[in-house]
């Protein structure tokens, strides 16, 4: 079974990552102190992304996805947290810019959020939310109402519809609009969306991804789009990684990804998909273990627990990434065979049409 | 439990309304919305925010807010509970239909041990001293899958996982061995793994203890494989209600054709194009007149505009929808669809 | 951008409704009297010079301790000097409500800036406003500033300065824990990622949001300090008579309770209903906070 992978190549070995990359993630861990206590959100993650390229963060809650997103726009809070490892966007190692220089390179990497209500400041007006950016940026007047004129029109709305209206005024998909109008006025060429569609109904969360789709390809922006949603994941990414309670398990290409998950735990989350597929009569599952305490993992590999491959050696040693003979790289001493081999109960709405 | 009676369904909705006063005048949360549920059937109920499926079960087990104006009726197993005194009717409600809603952090008191909130209403609707109510409960922590549940028993809600807290309310909710359990939501706030262990678990308790279920979802996805029929709410009318396979084989009305392919799959390729719903949402306080998706939908006719369809039946009964231009049957539909018949109104 | 037309005017949507407006919740009748008396005290404190007929509040106007009659100097009687009783409370109101805002205005200002300072950056200086705000919550202010004015003699300055400082710990913890629940909102979040100052953050975006939970929460606190400093100037460390006050002219009228008991009936009954009065008003706007919170 697990014979026909790669036998134990070095813990160092990262071979998915690239030197050419817009961003570069190296060896990120944050943990958070609460009292006495430490939790690591985020431990020895690295990744990159190229220009023009969209990487799907998955997991569920807890995974670090959302933390990765915010420590890659310098936004983890200073007091009680604690960074480790290095981000590099375009060869400047963002930990050691100025204040001033970090602000210049906002302009370039922006961040869309899970909530549209709640990411705009209720009591300011929206065409100043859209232009905040910008004034901030120090930008003429004159440029600055260009700019978010250009912005609201890519993201099919006017400056006569918001003119004079506060968040509270637009639906949550209007809002999700303007969330991206706002990013975009900077001209960004890269944009970390965290959960963008989480909170819109399924009509509205198709306008949202069709219209990020539209503007990646325009402006060839490279996206970090995080969810814990795998079929949105699987529309807008090009790669995906898949995170657990902190650490990277898998990662590679989209389409080996979903088509042949190597880690156990990406094969259950893939499981979990609910498909609209009446035919795929779900057999009532087993009911596995639930997540493990954050504050103390387990030893080894943190899935373990709810592993079903799990034995000694995953208690012992933790897996590191390595190149898997699906073309991915996972983090697993026993990773799943390719198709066909196990698993043969449901694969036919997993699999990518040929 | 009782013995399941041949002669009524164990849920009939007749012309149910609802209409909560708001800022801009009254929101008809909910217009004549009828259907029949048998016993031991597994049903869905879907819609957007707002299409008033929340709404829809709350009127159900009489529990939507005191200024909220409800016509129409609601008879389980042949009995109209508007026609009971709010006791009997209460009591009736409590024993014989369970409930799990959204939130399994608020649901629970968190100054109350779990036991004692799954035993509350076994000894208030069964009468069971409480040696008997102890041990159900604890048999019903061990049905929904607690792992040491004679020790969780004394435990306090703080103490477990979002997952393990709304298997607590599913035994809850199980206390009475109700006919009809109603999960509003329950999966939704939880993680994807969690959310399939929960509806399996769902499913696997319907179909062991024989009871109905009503799935409240916003996802068809949820609904899919877990039901054996679906109804899709639109603007607090019910625009579909078919056989789980033939709505998503061949769902007759535009806007369930429409939301199924607005569905992001993950057997298409990355970037594929999703489909679209142009529009908003109908406004509940002014509702135009009639179809609600007329206004959204790319086949709307004159008629739609002028009056609300009728709702169709299909020549077995199990396929209704209300739309003027329906959607083909399809290959896999029966086709005598097509006869419309004057809806059961 | 050809590709982005496939947007146009947000696909098939209507038109925005017209833009909705924040509905203000409806006054009751006892708030409408307090919006309403203190409108009144407000504008007679500060136009009492110029009320016609309206005589000099030192002025001995009539016969000693008249009582209350149907005129505008009468209107509460004449006190133990035969000067105007109404006239007095309007020109103590001036004193009194200058006191009372300014120490406001004090704490308020550095209130906010410690709160602001510490919610945002926690740490030690958290530790360092909690400590102040504690320490000075539990000191008794009257018999502190009783101390403070019998060691440095009675001034209205040194009593509004210390009105004010006994309040800054309140108004601190206030803002404080208002920093603390914005901080953790996406639009903080997104206010950074944009690349704005920590200075911008606070006044930009956190204080507006902080602006109707203080407003609200400063009547009453008002409240409090008019009774403080009442108190104080009936202790007679407060305003220095022969100046009108409203402590001073219940501590004047108490001499001649036994025998002219209507004379304390005036200011009493200001300093009643002022701090009635500020106490709804304060009610109303918290009432008005929840109602927004909902709508927005």
């Amino acid at each position: 079974m697990s014979s026909d992978a790669p036998s134990v190549t070095s813990a160092g070995d990262l071979g998915y990552l690239r030197d050419d990359a817009a961003l570069k993630v190296r060896n990120l861990t944050v943990s958070f102190r609460r009292g006495q206590k430490i939790f690591n959100a985020v431990s020895d993650v690295s990744f990159d992304l190229a220009r023009g390229e969209t990487l799907g963060l998955v997991g569920e809650s807890g995974s670090g996805k959302t933390t990765i997103g915010r420590a890659i726009l310098q936004l983890v809070p200073a007091h009680g947290a604690d960074l480790g490892g290095a981000i590099t966007y375009e060869d400047d190692d963002l930990a050691t810019l100025s204040r001033a220089q970090m602000r210049l390179m906002r302009r370039r990497m922006q961040m869309i959020f899970q909530d549209p209500v709640s990411s705009f400041n209720p009591r300011r007006k929206v065409v100043d939310i859209v232009g905040e950016g910008l004034e901030i940026q120090g930008m003429p007047r004159d440029e600055r109402r260009r700019r978010v004129d250009q912005a609201l029109a890519d993201v099919g709305l006017s400056r006569a519809m918001v003119e004079g209206r506060r968040p509270y005024q637009f639906s949550g998909g209007q809002c999700q609009r303007l969330a991206i109008a706002r990013a975009l006025a900077l001209g960004p060429d890269m944009i970390v969306c965290d959960e963008p569609v989480a909170s819109l109904d399924v009509s509205v969360q198709a306008h949202v991804i069709n219209l990020l789709q539209d503007i990646r390809a325009a402006r060839n922006l490279a996206l970090i789009f995080i969810s814990h949603d795998l079929a949105v994941v699987r529309n807008v990414s090009d790669r995906v990684a898949v995170l657990y309670m902190g650490r990277m398990v898998e990662i590679g290409r989209a389409d080996d990804i979903y088509r042949a998950p190597a880690h156990p735990y990406t094969r259950r989350l893939l499981d979990a998909i609910p498909v609209p597929d009446p035919a795929r009569r779900i057999p009532a599952g087993e009911g596995g273990a639930e997540p493990h305490s954050q504050l103390a993992p387990p030893s080894g590999c943190r899935f373990r627990l709810r592993c079903p491959r799990a034995d000694a050696l995953c208690a012992e040693v933790e897996p590191q990434l390595r190149p898997m003979a699906q073309g991915q790289y996972a983090a697993c001493h026993h990773p799943l065979p390719e198709l066909g081999q196990g698993n043969s109960s449901r694969p036919a709405a997993l699999s990518t049409p040929a | 439990m009782t013995v399941p009676s041949d002669i009524h369904p164990l849920l009939a909705v007749e012309n149910l309304s609802c209409a909560v006063p708001g800022p801009a005048g009254a929101m008809r949360i909910l217009t004549d919305v009828s259907f029949t549920l048998p016993h031991a059937t597994a049903l869905g109920i879907v819609g957007e925010s707002g299409a008033g499926k929340s709404m829809l079960v709350k009127t159900i087990m009489d529990i939507a807010p005191s200024r909220a104006a409800v016509t129409g009726a609601v008879r389980l197993d042949g009995t109209a509970l508007q026609s009971l005194d709010t006791r009997t009717r209460r009591t009736t409600l409590g024993r014989r239909v369970g409930m799990v809603f959204q939130n399994p952090m608020t649901s629970l008191n968190p100054f109350v041990r779990v036991g004692r909130q799954v035993e509350e209403a076994s000894r208030k609707h069964l009468g069971l001293d409480r040696r008997a109510a102890r041990e159900k409960a604890i048999a019903l922590l061990r049905a929904v899958g607690i792992p040491d549940a004679a020790e969780c028993y004394h435990g306090f809600p703080h103490q477990f996982s979002g997952g393990m807290k709304q298997r607590i309310m599913i035994a809850t909710a199980l206390a009475c061995d109700p006919e009809l359990l109603i999960a509003d939501e329950a999966t939704t706030a939880l993680d994807a793994t969690v959310q399939k262990d929960i509806l399996d678990l769902l499913q696997t308790l319907q179909q062991r203890r024989r009871m109905s279920m009503i799935l409240v979802t916003h996802n068809l996805g949820v609904v899919a494989g877990r039901t054996d029929e679906v109804i899709v709410m639109y603007g607090g009318r019910l625009v579909e209600h078919a056989p789980t396979e033939r709505l998503f084989a061949s769902p007759r009305h535009r806007y369930t054709a429409a939301l199924l392919s607005a569905m992001p799959r993950i057997d298409q390729p990355a970037h594929t194009r999703l489909a679209t719903i142009p529009g908003q949402p109908p406004s509940l306080a002014h509702p135009e007149p009639g179809c609600p998706f007329a206004p959204r939908c790319p086949a709307a006719i004159d008629a739609c505009r002028a009056a609300m369809p009728p709702m169709t039946v299909s020549a077995d009964g199990r396929h209704r929808f209300a739309c003027h231009v329906p959607l083909d049957a399809g290959i896999s539909g029966d086709a005598s669809v097509r006869q419309p018949e004057a809806a059961n109104v | 951008m050809s590709t982005l037309e496939a947007h146009p005017v947000s696909a098939g949507e209507k038109p925005l409704a017209a833009p909705r407006r924040l509905r203000w919740p409806r006054l009751t009748l006892a708030e409408a009297f307090s919006f309403l008396f203190l409108l009144l005290l407000i504008a007679g404190a500060i136009f009492a010079d110029r009320i016609p007929g309206l005589v000099r509040p030192n002025f001995p106007y009539g016969d000693f301790s008249r009582p209350p009659e149907w005129s505008i100097n009468g209107l509460f009687g004449t006190d133990g000097l035969g000067r105007s009783i109404f006239s007095r409370i309007l020109h103590g109101a001036r004193a009194t409500l200058t006191i009372v805002g300014i120490a406001t205005l004090i704490s308020l200002g550095f209130g906010l800036l410690l709160g602001m300072l510490a919610g945002y950056y926690r740490g030690i200086i958290e530790r360092f406003v909690d400590l102040f705000a504690n320490t000075v919550a539990a000191l008794p202010p009257i018999l502190v500033i009783l101390a403070l004015l019998t060691a440095t003699g009675p001034s209205v300055t040194t009593m509004t300065l210390a009105l004010g400082f006994l309040e800054i710990g309140t108004y601190a913890r206030i803002a404080k824990g208002g920093v603390i629940s914005q901080y953790d909102r996406d639009y903080i979040l997104a206010a950074r990622a944009l690349g704005a100052s920590d200075a911008r953050i606070l006044l930009r975006e956190i204080l507006p949001n902080l602006m109707p939970t203080l407003a609200a929460l400063v009547p009453p606190l008002m409240a409090g300090l008019i009774i403080t400093e009442g108190s104080l100037s009936f202790l007679g460390y407060g305003i220095a008579p022969p100046a009108p006050s409203w402590g001073g002219m219940i501590a004047d009228s108490t001499d001649l309770l036994s025998r002219f008991p209507l004379l304390i009936f005036g200011p009493i009954l200001t300093i009643v209903c002022t701090v009635f009065a500020l106490n709804t008003v304060g009610d109303y706007l918290s009432r008005r906070i929840d109602r927004r919170e909902k709508q927005l």
